[in-house]
């Protein structure tokens, strides 16, 4: 029952977007994240949309696919939205019933963060989590946040810990269910009874759970002794990031791209 | 760091041990020792087994060996280096590799290839060696074409051989394995054993190898036998195996084809030699050179047949589940009962559909299709578990107890733990109480562990706890899955005993088991089920008969049958389908015999 949670969504593919350094993609988007966040107009946030269709090309992800990454959010659009619409008070009013008022102002600000946070979202699912595996991001992040190393912050081991994270998530779901199992044979309750009587089922799978996770970490940790883990410190790679010609081209390519909407968009002001 | 890790000069001693100590202090105050004065050695190229009951020392002192534990006194060298100057540490280290228990606990990559690789690209080896050797690993241990998959989606056999590739990679010159097979079904545990002795023969590594499996101990050039941290018994595995009563008497069991040797000794009075404990072969000879003299013996003892109820507890009719419409059945066509006071044994390899089964008999899964009827004693009429029963109705009559179930304890004593079953089915504290304290003697639990914390017990006490949790429900049908696996030989055979004493009380069990001599042994009926089918139930007699195809059903036979039907070929009234080791010795001594009885 618990079997399909996976962290991230990422899907398997060999498009220029998977291929892409992932450092440049985390750089990307950031690069991104302002782009959308200058555009202003409606002209920049269509040809924002247009971007984000480039990419969704690029990616050659079933579009079905890449929309349900704003599922999620939906909730929080709507609500986002729904308070815009009736605080924000500029411009000629609309309409208005008791003490509720719509204005233009409201509808323009509602409308442009709405499109915004969609934006957002889609960019980052095309960028990150749908094309770039966990642990390529994990590596990104290692490798861009190596200067901090000067600092003493201990970034190897930050990267191992997330490595290791994602590694033992499936174990530990696995166990979770075998766990409850176990617990509902002994008459643990998770979905019937009273709160009270959920809360105490609960509690018969989490201090298992933890107690587990702790003997397997103590497990873990001489397994990795043994295996010569001395931290980063000299530390090979296997697949270590390297820039290819390709990575430079598409990292200049997508950046200019990110601007587009606001050069259109300061071309159509100029008019 | 490279710099610490040095070319180790030619050797012939891969350790040698001086009176190593170590000592672990306890919550009481005093100090315990887990090791006491052990010294010993291990040539290069040997392959030693170190054996002994859980807790006997045995991990702690191959800890030592790559210095994941250091001793508090005592000098030894590894690789003729000292381990004890901390100048070979790396270079020690370096050269050992060691797989554990628990294929889950020892896997750091989050793909198969990235996990290979932990350890050379700890020991700073370069690209493109690197990805050469991790290569060249996967692809001895048979799973290259899982490189880019992510470890978890692989069965514990796989898991095992990706811990052993990780190893390999490293190149060591000393392979420590300590209980890597005990979590492993007996397929996957031969194709460990066998990639084991590949590696002996292609790379000349020395092993050092913890088990509980005395059949893998015979694999071994010299055993080593720890009891309470002190080396008690060193040799051939013929020399020490040849002392049955101290080899008993330290916790260990023999092979089957020892025990029998052993038994037709022990019938026929006559003194075993040592070389006949070398090999199955050896001993089948012996057997027969025994069986040959036709001495004068005693009548057999008398014993009388166990008696079976009629009454049906628990009846299966066609059940058939797939845990996703559209996929292929997990399990299906499955029928058989469960009579009173009856054992039935469900033999099958791993993700045969074992765990979905037995799901369905106390109502974790709900039948699709078909039906399971369990017996109401009171009402005197089966219920079924379909939807429209009550859990708790169910789960009244039927206790399940999954494998490893020292991992569901969660309460902070022993007696709340146990209580916590009998409480949610509705009895009150004070017959909770009651139904607590007449579990605990029929899995040998005490009362002073009542107010202690589950977590403070060993291993084997948990599992003892764990069952007693099951047993207070008072279930009329229990379900075991692997309720003896990891546990010493010792522990195994108290748990049997204790599912034994059950049955005689009129329990009827279902168990699931790997062990095929004690399924054999033990079950009255055998269900076996082969990718979610089931393809026999009856009897062991008649699924090892020469009539049945169990060869056809990838079943191994059971080790003593294996060499019952060697001493057959001379001795045609040997009985191959007694799976007992007793009742085995007694057809081989009495069989074709005129027995007068005095």
């Amino acid at each position: 029952m618990m079997k399909d949670v996976s962290i991230g969504r990422y899907v398997n593919g060999d498009s220029v977007l998977h291929k892409l350094d992932p450092r440049v993609k985390v750089i990307l988007f950031v690069v991104y994240m302002a782009s959308i966040f200058m555009a202003r107009s409606p002209v920049a946030l269509m040809a924002t949309f247009a971007v984000v269709f480039f990419m969704a090309l690029l990616s050659r992800i079933n579009f079905i696919e890449i929309l349900k990454s704003v599922r999620p959010i939906i909730f929080i659009m709507a609500f986002i939205f729904v308070i815009n619409i009736f605080t924000i008070r500029s411009g000629d009013e609309l309409w208005r019933w008791k003490f509720l008022v719509i204005t233009t102002g409201g509808v323009e600000n509602a409308v442009l963060l709405a499109c915004r946070l969609l934006l957002l979202i889609l960019a980052t699912s095309l960028l990150l989590s749908l094309t770039t595996t966990p642990l390529k991001f994990a590596d990104a992040l290692e490798s861009l946040g190596s200067p901090l190393k000067v600092l003493h912050v201990p970034v190897n081991e930050m990267a191992m810990t997330i490595s290791i994270a994602l590694r033992f998530i499936p174990t530990l779901v696995e166990e979770t269910d075998k766990i409850m199992k176990a617990q509902s044979s002994r008459g643990a309750e998770y979905d019937t009874g009273n709160i009270f009587q959920r809360a105490q089922g609960y509690v018969t799978v989490l201090v298992p759970l933890f107690v587990s996770a702790f003997k397997r970490a103590e497990e873990l940790a001489v397994a990795m002794d043994a295996r010569c883990y001395k931290g980063g410190v000299g530390k090979t790679k296997l697949h270590p990031l390297r820039m290819k010609g390709s990575d430079y081209l598409w990292f200049v390519i997508l950046t200019v791209v990110a601007f587009l909407p606001l050069a259109v968009d300061f071309l159509w002001k100029m008019k | 760091m490279d710099s610490q890790i040095k070319a180790i000069p030619e050797y012939t001693q891969t350790v040698e041990a001086q009176e190593l100590t170590f000592a672990y202090s306890t919550n009481v105050g005093s100090d315990v020792l887990a090791v006491d004065h052990v010294s010993f050695s291990v040539k290069k190229g040997e392959y030693v087994a170190i054996l002994g009951r859980n807790g006997s020392g045995k991990s702690t002192l191959a800890k030592m060996i790559n210095l994941l534990e250091y001793p508090d006194s005592g000098k030894y060298k590894v690789f003729e280096l000292s381990a004890n100057d901390e100048e070979n540490f790396w270079t020690i280290r370096s050269n050992c590799g060691m797989v554990f228990q628990n294929p889950d606990n020892q896997i750091v990559g989050t793909t198969v290839e990235e996990d290979v690789a932990f350890g050379p690209e700890n020991l700073s080896v370069p690209l493109p060696e690197l990805a050469l050797r991790v290569e060249k690993a996967l692809g001895y241990v048979g799973l290259l074409e899982h490189a880019k998959k992510q470890p978890s989606a692989m069965s514990g056999g796989q898991k095992q051989r990706l811990a052993i590739a990780g190893v390999l990679a490293m190149e060591p010159e000393l392979l420590i394995l300590d209980e890597s097979t005990s979590m492993l079904d007996p397929k996957a545990r031969d194709e460990f054993l066998h990639l084991v002795s590949r590696m002996r023969q292609d790379k000349h590594i020395t092993v050092l190898h913890i088990t509980h499996d005395m059949h893998e101990a015979f694999l071994a050039d010299r055993v080593i036998v720890l009891e309470k941290g002190k080396l008690r018994v060193e040799g051939t595995p013929s020399e020490v195996f040849s002392q049955v009563d101290l080899i008993r008497e330290l916790g260990l069991e023999l092979p089957k084809w020892a025990e029998l040797l052993w038994e037709v000794g022990k019938l026929t009075g006559h003194e075993i030699p040592r070389s006949a404990f070398t090999s199955e072969k050896e001993a089948i000879k012996t057997i027969t050179e025994i069986l040959s003299e036709r001495k004068e013996l005693s009548a057999p003892p008398a014993r009388t047949a166990r008696k079976v109820p009629d009454q049906v507890m628990l009846r299966v009719k066609n059940l058939a589940h797939s845990y996703d419409k559209k996929e292929k059945k997990t399990i299906s066509d499955i029928s058989f009962d469960l009579k009173k006071g009856e054992i039935v044994a469900v033999i099958g390899h791993s993700g045969s559909g074992k765990t979905t089964l037995i799901s369905h008999l106390n109502g974790i899964l709900r039948p699709l299709e078909g039906q399971v009827e369990i017996w109401d004693e009171e009402e005197k009429k089966y219920i079924t578990t379909d939807k429209n029963t009550e859990i708790k109705k169910i789960r009244r009559h039927v206790g399940l107890l999954f494998q490893y179930p020292e991992y569901q304890l969660f309460e902070e004593t022993v007696a709340k733990d146990i209580m916590f079953g009998p409480k949610k089915m509705g009895y009150s504290e004070e017959e909770a109480k009651k139904l607590m304290m007449e579990s605990l003697p029929l899995v040998g639990l005490s009362e002073d562990v009542l107010e202690r914390s589950p977590f403070e017990l060993s291993g084997g006490q948990k599992r003892r706890v764990a069952f007693a949790g099951i047993l207070a429900m008072n279930p009329d049908v229990l379900i075991l899955d692997e309720p003896a696996a990891g546990l010493d030989p010792v522990g195994q055979k108290e748990i049997f005993g204790y599912i034994e004493t059950l049955r005689d009380q009129g329990k009827s069990i279902v168990l699931v088991s790997h062990d095929m001599d004690k399924a054999a042994q033990i079950a009255d009926r055998i269900l076996v089920l082969k990718h979610g089918r089931q393809t026999f139930f009856g009897t062991p007699r008649e699924l090892f008969s020469e009539q049945s195809d169990y060869l056809s059903m990838r079943l191994d036979c059971p080790l003593l049958m294996r060499t019952m039907k060697e001493l057959k070929k001379t001795f045609p009234y040997a009985d191959e389908l007694e799976f007992d080791v007793e009742r085995a010795a007694e057809s081989l001594v009495f069989g074709g015999r005129e027995v007068t009885d005095a």
